[in-house]
């Protein structure tokens, strides 16, 4: 009987685990919605922000044939010290969402220290920092309240400290690490060099644009204040996609759960109609056989 | 008279994007206007306001605080920071204007940007 007792018990517990899953199921698509409309909205300005950038850089190229002659686009072959900023969430609950950036991000930091570079680690999110402050990796910056609730004002005064030290020369490259949306069900490591600007990407056949008058006049200010709000912006996208990617994780992640919770419901309700069979059948031999031994 | 296209956005999604016969920008080296088959341009935007005159002629005024234009024959593109859009026939144009006023305010640009645009911004209440 105790055997009995004890079933019932797991079963209205993992019947409670549940109802978890599945509220915290809900609220992430609630959330998500949200999440992926900023994002969209966010998605055309960064664009256009992107292509600008790139039409003014292809116009440098083509006047200049030395390559663009600017400090957020020369490519430094042998970098000594690269900047490697990651994106994680601050919770878990979520899958293997956290851990693939993670996993990317040691992926990263190998290749750069193979190579003999010199890595700074800054991240942003609870989970990353936690991740690598118990196994004793450095890092020089950290914000840990970020990743849940996106501000533009916030990320832009995180990443100016390294376009800073970029500028000065104390770096030669940041990389950006982060886990993006790609639909309900999929979300994608992205990896993206944030400076120097990737200018391998560029056409350079498009329409001749040397006809493009700039103002103001000197290329440099109208670059520079270009670029800064590219990366600034490149990294406030990075966290709205992230939040959408992890949304869109933990709803799986917690929609696996409640089938999983389900299935063991089953069972265990199985194991509990065998085990009050059994027990009666054991009853009943009881009193069987206590009528033999009384004729 | 020849139309062309304009597009404003802001990081809160397009807020126009349509026909239109003229506007007018706040350059960083002053202010401008443009018409269709203006030649190719690029330049800083400063705190100000953006006037745009629609395809059947009604003016539209847009506070930005800083940004850029990429100006073609066809088409012209602003990517700002932030806009408040301000047409004549709003009902809720009072409390409009104060938001881009307060928009203004909060741009970092030099303080007589800040002020020329917030006189702009109280002219265009006094017109309708």
């Amino acid at each position: 009987m105790a055997n009995l007792k004890e079933i019932k018990r797991k079963i209205s517990s993992v019947k409670g685990t549940q109802k978890t899953t599945r509220a915290m199921k809900l609220v992430s698509s609630a959330k998500l919605k949200r999440t992926e409309e900023v994002a969209k909205r966010s998605k055309v300005y960064a664009a256009k922000l992107t292509e600008l950038l790139n039409e003014i850089a292809r116009k440098m190229q083509q006047n200049n044939e030395n390559g663009i002659d600017n400090v957020f686009f020369k490519e430094n072959q042998n970098p000594k010290k690269v900047d490697v900023v990651y994106v994680t969430a601050d919770k878990g609950l979520c899958g293997g969402f956290n851990f693939q950036t993670i996993k990317r991000t040691n992926k990263v930091l190998s290749e750069f220290k193979e190579a003999g570079t010199e890595v700074r680690l800054s991240g942003i999110g609870k989970k990353g920092i936690a991740y690598y402050k118990y196994n004793k990796i450095e890092m020089i910056n950290e914000i840990d309240d970020l990743s849940s609730a996106p501000n533009y004002e916030r990320a832009k005064e995180f990443i100016s400290e390294l376009v800073e030290d970029y500028i000065s020369g104390k770096t030669d490259k940041i990389v950006l690490i982060h886990n993006g949306y790609v639909n309900m069900i999929t979300q994608e490591i992205n990896q993206q060099q944030l400076l120097p600007v990737d200018t391998s990407a560029l056409e350079l056949d498009a329409v001749s644009l040397s006809e493009m008058d700039i103002e103001p006049d000197d290329d440099d200010t109208l670059l520079d204040a270009l670029v800064k709000k590219y990366v600034e912006y490149t990294m406030y996208y990075a966290l709205l996609n992230s939040l959408a990617a992890e949304h869109s994780a933990r709803m799986q992640a917690m929609d696996a759960a409640t089938n999983n919770a389900k299935e063991m419901v089953g069972k265990l309700t199985v194991k509990y109609n065998k085990a009050r069979q059994e027990a009666i059948t054991t009853e009943l031999i009881e009193i069987i056989s206590g009528m033999e031994s009384m004729k | 008279m020849k139309l062309m296209k304009l597009e404003i956005v802001t990081p809160n999604g397009v807020i126009f994007d349509d026909e239109i016969k003229q506007v007018t920008l706040p350059g960083s080296e002053g202010e401008f206007g443009v018409l269709a088959d203006h030649a190719t341009l690029v330049s800083l935007l400063d705190t100000g306001v953006i006037v745009i005159e629609t395809s059947d002629s009604k003016e539209i005024s847009v506070a930005v605080d800083s940004g850029y234009v990429k100006v073609e024959e066809e088409k012209t593109l602003c990517v700002v920071d932030g806009a408040v859009a301000l047409s004549g026939d709003d009902s809720d144009l009072a409390e409009k204007i104060a938001e881009a006023k307060e928009l203004l305010d909060k741009a970092q640009t030099s303080s007589t940007a800040i002020i020329a645009a917030k006189s702009k911004v109280d002219s265009i209440s006094k017109n309708f």
